[in-house]
Formats: C-alpha cells, structure tokens, sequence
C-alpha cells in the first residue's frame, strides 16, 4: 500500500495527496446510518407512535364531556398540531441517545465531516421519522374525534401545513437537541427551550389547517398567508441554525 | 485598597463607572417620575386602540369602539422596549463572544439578559395591567401581550439552560447561540401574531405614531429614565461580578501560593 | 522499490529531493507552542511547548486534570486553544482549514464510538464513506482481518465483549490510514489478554505513524515510547527523548507529581 512512500511523504512533511469525501457523500452516509439504525431498531418510530395513541387517549377522557356543546371541528387544528409537538419532543430527545451513548458524535466530528452536512442529516432523518409517524397519527385523529363531524372536503389541504411544521420542527429541533444532548435533564430541557421558539410555526401551522378543515372556500388570504409565513420561519429558523451549528458541535 | 486588574473581566480603563452607575438610576428614576407626573396631571389621553375586526373579548362582543388607553401607557411602553433592547443588546455580545471566545462577552450577555428579565416582568405586569382596564379581562391572547409571554419564556429557558451545564466554556457557547435564537425569535413572533387573524387573538392596532408634544415629551422621558435606570442596574451588577471575579482570582492565587 | 527505481530514472532532481528529504525530515509532526487554553480565569493548558518527530511516539503521563485530554483534543483538532501556535505536520491546525488534516488523524479513546446497532462492518462502512475512502469494501475487509474481527463482521457492535469492542475502535481509527494516532487511555478496562493483543497490534500498526498515548501506566507507557512528557497543572513538567532520560529521575518526578504507580506492575 505503498507505505515507504509514505514515511517518506511524512518525513518531508508534506500531506500525501489523499481523496476526500464530498459533503454530499458525507450527507448521504450519515442519513443512511441514521436510518439503518432505525429501522432495525424501531426504537424512535415505536416510542413515537406508541406515545401519540396516547395522546389521543387523553384526548379522548378530556373531551368525553363536551358532548355537543363543543363545536370539535374549531379545536381539532389545535389538538392535532399539539399532538405533534409533544410526540416530536420525545422523538428528537431519542435521536440523540445513540450518539451521546460511546461517543459515537465525538467520533464523526473527528472525521473531516462538513459540520452543515451533519445538521441536514440529522435534521433530515428526523423529518423523515416524524413524518412516518404523522402519517400514523393524523388518520387516527380523524378517526377518533372527527367521524362524525362536519369536515371540509378541503381538508386534504392539511398536508401542507403539516409539511411545513414538521420541517421547521426537525430542523430546530434537532438544533436543540444536539445543545441538550450531554446535559443534565436533557428532555425538560429541550421541552423548555424548544417550546418558546416554535411558537411563532405552531401558530401559523394551526391557522393553516384550521382553515382547511373548516373550509378554505372564502378564506384563502387566511390559508396561504399561513402557510407563507410558516414557509418563512422555516427558512429563517433553519437559516440561523445552519450558520450557528458549528458553535454548537464545535469547541 | 487598590483593585488588581483582572483580564477576563477587563477593568482596565480606570472611568468611575460605579459613580457613573448610581448617578444613572437616580436620573433614570427621575426622569421617570417626570414621566409619570406629566402623564397622570397633564398629559391628553392616547387615543387608543381600534380593532381590526369584531372581537369576542372577556363576554361582549367589542367592535370599533374607541378604548381610551390608561395613562399606564407612559410606563408600560417604554419598559418595553427598554426591556427588548436590552435583550438585543444581549444578542449582540453573543455574536462577540462567538466571534472572540473571550468570557467578558459572556458575563455582559448573561447580565444584559438578566437586567431584561426585570424589565420584561415590568413589562407584563403592566401590560396585565392595562388589559385588565381596557378589556376588563385578566389576560388576552394579543399579539403584543402574546410575544411579550414568549420573550418572558426565552429569557427564562436562557437561565435554565445556563443551569443544566456544567462546563464554563460550553455553558457561554450554548447559552450565546440561544440569545442570539430567541433575538431573532421574538420580533418573529410578534409578526406572526401580528398578521394572522384571530378571533381569540383580537389584533389590537394602537395609533401610537403620531404623539402631540405633549403627550411626546413624558413619553420620552420615560424611554430614557427607564434606560437609565436599566443602564445603571446593569452597570452596577457588572460592578458586583468583577469584584466577585477579583475574589476568586485572588484566592486562586493564595491557594497556588500555599501548596 | 519503486521509489528507488524513480530516484535512479531522475537523477538532475535526485541530489535536490534527498536534500530537500534531509531538510524537510526536520519538520515534525507536531508543533506546540505556548498553547494556552483558558476561560476567564481557569486554564487547562498554561503555555505549553511541544516538537515532536514524525515517526515517533510519545506518551503523556499526568494525575487527573492536569490537561492531559484537553491536550490530546487540541491534537485531534476537535478542540481550538485560546492562544498558541498549533503546527501538524507543518501545516497550521488553527488557520488553513482543519478537514485536510483530519483526514490524517485518528484516535482511539476508553469511549468506543462505535455504534451498537450497527455490525462490526456497518460500523466501518460508515466511517469509511465519511473519510472517502477508495475501496472501502476492500479496505473494511483487510481491516476486520487485521483485528482479527471478519469472522463476527456482520454481528452488531452491542454484541461484542469490551476486548473486541476495544479492537473495532482501532480498526475504526485505522480506516482514514492515519499519519497520526492518538490514544486517551487505551488499557483501560482491559484485561491482561487485551492489553497483549492491543500491544500487539500498536506493534503492528506502528511503522511510518506518529503516535501520542495518554496513559496512567508508567511501565507500558514507558516501555513503548521514544518520547516522555509528564504535565501537571496545565504545565509540562517534564518533557524528553527517552533514551536520553534518567528512567530513575523519570519515576521520581513521575511519582511526586502523579502520586503513586499502577499498583499491579512493577518498574
């Protein structure tokens, strides 16, 4: 393997020309170890969707009193989207156990790893896994709480917003999660610092699919502002991480 | 007793900051006093706020109804931005201190968050409040109460955050990226609530632009007496963290000394 | 032999490359000066000053806090003094861009950094593609041999004893080929048949590679290195070519600085 050349190469002190890893190769290989590691574990997936029945099993004693004095189409945006913050939550502090545990984050930060590369990968596998749970998730709440109600039949519509929020949710999440990683009650406090920030997209992403589910006949400004604007925390929110993250890996 | 210069905190310029400091919140507090008397003796009422659309608020349905704003405007206004201020000012020695690692940056951050803390609870009581005397209701989702509860939750989050890490170094880094998220955060914040209508989120617009000089000149001594006061609060806790810095400094160096 | 054959066919730019050799096998692998890594008032490292030759091997000995990992983490590039001059292999690790010279590093340390849920060959794959290696499944391959690991290539990592967990970290560090190797404490938890089989395998890995080892075991570290640095306090305390050191100086400032020998092994 020419290894004379290269005590020869590190005695003159010179870097013997060596190949390098694109950060899109980079990107690739993280977000599949990522996946691998999921799907042969299910760990993330399970607890997820294990925790979001749960949540609609609360839901279902909370609301079991309302009877039909509650109109549940106005509310159901603000169910459903609360729902999916609290199971990201348990998802994004999950994602980081398997790097914490060994090391193992140490030890890709050691490699010449294009620090951007590792936000999107990550960031990336955990859209992808909260997305595989929200596809469970959603359907389910309709079935439990909106049978019988009167639903638009633009509610299709949702799958907007619910893209947005759950982007902007990965990648500041992730964010965070990789701030709270090693540090002392680490899921209070993603929950403590996450919460606050996501605000502004909860708000906007509830909005949006209020207004499909309730009928986005008449109230398009309403809907497309919305989403527009959760469009536009995304890129800010996202923008701001990227440019932040090698602070937050870095030493 | 003469004062050891300290790098990390860098007393090294020789100004009279704790004079400099006190006589800040003495002028801070009087101006704001000024304030304060003008607007209840003097000042006309700010006319107050209209709403953009029917409001079911607190039982009764408000529409454009002229609610004349309490005088608690010449208070609560400029501890508000008094208080936002101060949380920009402590963005801007986060970026420094990423930008130079020197742990002066941190301490200023930390202190500037802390002072706007104060400022922000100042801020909500008040705005509270005034709610409760316009709308006749405790708490209403609007926009400006809304981000205020939020900037409240960041500030907080910022402390707690600070708490869970151990590693001085790793604390400031962290702790600095965070301010910097919730500086950008807040104005976010506000925007959204701001351009998304709500029925329970009234949007509240208050014409507060164009202030006759008489309404004008309290208003501004208000903005600047709560600066100072905030200045001069915030220059005398850095006073406190160097001389507990000294301190430890000083002990350090008995303690190598001895061993 | 292919070089000779090279250095025979050139021979107008053969005496002007083994001069350039002899000039340049001064440059050494690693340069420390007064690296200083500090935050307000506590400093890890105090001004510490450090050449060492390509090609050989230092061992860091040092009580707890010293500075010892915070030393080695600055080497890795995964940690940026406050001040100081940090040179690897000529090239500056503070200014020019780090990736070049991470590509050159690798470390193993008492944490595995290896991920349990992935199989030992997963595991390498991995580390592989993110270093870019050509080859990789050859290269995988030629490692799990040479830690003696391809018959449990395809078992997940969790599975292993913390020997074979100890074996894939090197394997692991050894994927990017690395110039230099740095080791935070590696017989720790082992057992006397691990520190033979990892002895060995620095034995083997050793040619052409610059190696820098923490370690709490005067004897083997001693045993092993051609360079000896006891820190203390952020400080270098003592600092040299073992062969000119006094092994009995070495082991009394060793002792008085460090407090007492590993207590299974005589000197």
């Amino acid at each position: 393997m020419g290894r004379r050349k290269r005590v020869q190469a590190n005695v003159a002190g010179e870097a013997p020309a060596r190949p390098r890893a694109t950060a899109w190769q980079q990107y690739r290989a993280l977000l599949a170890k990522d996946v691998r590691i999921e799907l042969r574990t299910r760990e993330m997936l399970v607890s997820m969707g294990v925790y979001a029945v749960l949540v609609l099993t609360v839901y279902g004693a909370t609301l079991s009193q309302t009877g039909n004095s509650l109109d549940i189409l106005n509310v159901a945006s603000g169910l459903l989207w609360a729902m999916i913050v609290f199971t990201s939550l348990l998802g994004l502090n999950r994602s980081f156990a398997n790097e914490s545990a060994d090391g193992c984050l140490e030890g890709v930060l050691l490699a010449p790893v294009s620090r951007p590369a590792l936000f999107l990968a990550k960031a990336t596998s955990n859209f992808l896994f909260m997305t595989a749970v929200e596809v469970v998730a959603v359907p389910l709440f309709f079935l439990f709480f909106l049978a019988g109600a009167d639903v638009s039949s633009t509610a299709i519509w949702i799958v907007l917003p619910l893209l947005a929020g759950t982007i902007g949710m990965a990648g500041i999440g992730t964010f965070m999660a990789t701030m709270t990683m090693d540090t002392r009650g680490k899921d209070v406090l993603l929950a403590i610092l996450l919460i606050p920030v996501v605000f502004p997209l909860l708000y906007a992403c509830v909005a949006a699919t209020s207004t499909a589910l309730l009928g986005v006949v008449g109230q398009e400004a309403v809907f497309w502002r919305s989403l527009a604007l959760a469009v536009g925390y995304d890129v800010i929110v996202i923008a701001a991480a990227f440019g932040l993250y090698e602070f937050v890996v870095g030493s | 007793m003469t004062k050891t210069s300290s790098d990390a905190m860098g007393t090294r310029r020789r100004l009279p900051w704790e004079t400099i400091a006190i006589v800040a919140v003495i002028l801070g507090c009087a101006l704001t006093t000024v304030d304060f008397l003008w607007a209840f003796l003097r000042a006309p009422m700010v006319a107050g706020a209209r709403l953009e659309e029917p409001a079911l608020i607190g039982g009764t349905v408000v529409t454009t109804k002229m609610l004349f704003s309490q005088k608690i405007f010449y208070f609560h206004v400029p501890v508000a931005i008094v208080s936002f201020a101060f949380v920009i000012v402590a963005a801007v020695y986060a970026v420094l201190f990423l930008a130079r690692r020197s742990e002066r940056y941190d301490v200023r951050c930390r202190l500037c968050m802390q002072v706007g803390l104060i400022f922000i609870i100042a801020t909500m009581i008040s705005g509270d409040l005034w709610t409760r005397h316009d709308w006749g209701v405790w708490w209403v989702w609007e926009p400006r109460l809304t981000t205020y509860f939020i900037l409240t939750l960041l500030v907080i989050a910022y402390f707690i955050l600070r708490a869970a890490i151990d590693d001085p170094e790793r604390r400031a880094r962290f702790s600095a990226v965070f301010a910097i998220i919730a500086a950008i955060d807040a104005p976010i914040s506000f925007m959204i609530t701001r351009l998304i209508p709500s029925s329970i989120h009234p949007v509240v617009l208050r014409s507060d632009s164009g202030l006759s000089p008489d309404m004008l000149i309290p208003f501004l001594c208000g903005i600047f007496g709560m600066a100072l006061v905030g200045f001069g609060i915030y220059r005398l806790r850095l006073r406190i963290e160097e001389q507990a810095a000294e301190v430890e400094q000083l002990k350090r160096e008995f303690e190598q000394t001895v061993a | 032999m292919n070089d000779e054959r090279r250095d025979a066919e050139a021979p107008a730019g053969r005496a002007s490359q083994a001069g350039q050799r002899d000039a340049a096998a001064a440059t050494p692998a690693i340069e420390l000066r007064d690296v200083v890594k500090a935050f307000g008032s506590r400093r890890a490292l105090d001004g510490v000053d450090l050449r060492l030759p390509a090609g050989s091997f230092l061992t860091i000995f040092g009580p707890n806090g010293a500075g010892k990992t915070t030393l080695l983490r600055i080497l890795a590039t995964l940690s940026r003094p406050t001040h100081g001059e940090v040179r690897l292999f000529g090239v500056d690790a503070l200014h020019d861009d780090p990736e070049p010279l991470r590509q050159r590093i690798g470390l193993i340390s008492h944490r595995s950094m290896v991920y349990g849920d992935l199989t030992a060959r997963e595991n390498l794959m991995f580390i592989a593609r993110l270093y870019g290696v050509p080859d990789a499944r050859a290269r995988v391959n030629e490692l799990l041999e040479l830690v003696e690991l391809d018959h449990r290539a395809n078992d997940q990592a969790r599975t292993f004893s913390r020997g074979m967990t100890q074996r894939l970290s090197i394997a692991r560090a050894l994927v990017n080929d690395p110039d230099l190797m740095l080791l935070d404490e590696p017989y720790a938890g082992l057992d006397p048949h691990g520190m033979r089989l990892l002895d060995e395998l620095l034995d083997r890995i050793r040619p052409g590679r610059t190696f820098v080892m923490v370690s709490h075991d005067l004897e083997r570290g001693f045993a092993s290195c051609t360079h000896a640095l006891i820190i203390a306090r952020g400080q270098v305390v003592l600092h040299g070519e073992r062969a000119r050191l006094d092994q009995g100086a070495f082991r009394e400032t060793y002792l008085s600085v460090v407090g007492s020998l590993t207590s299974d092994v005589e000197v």
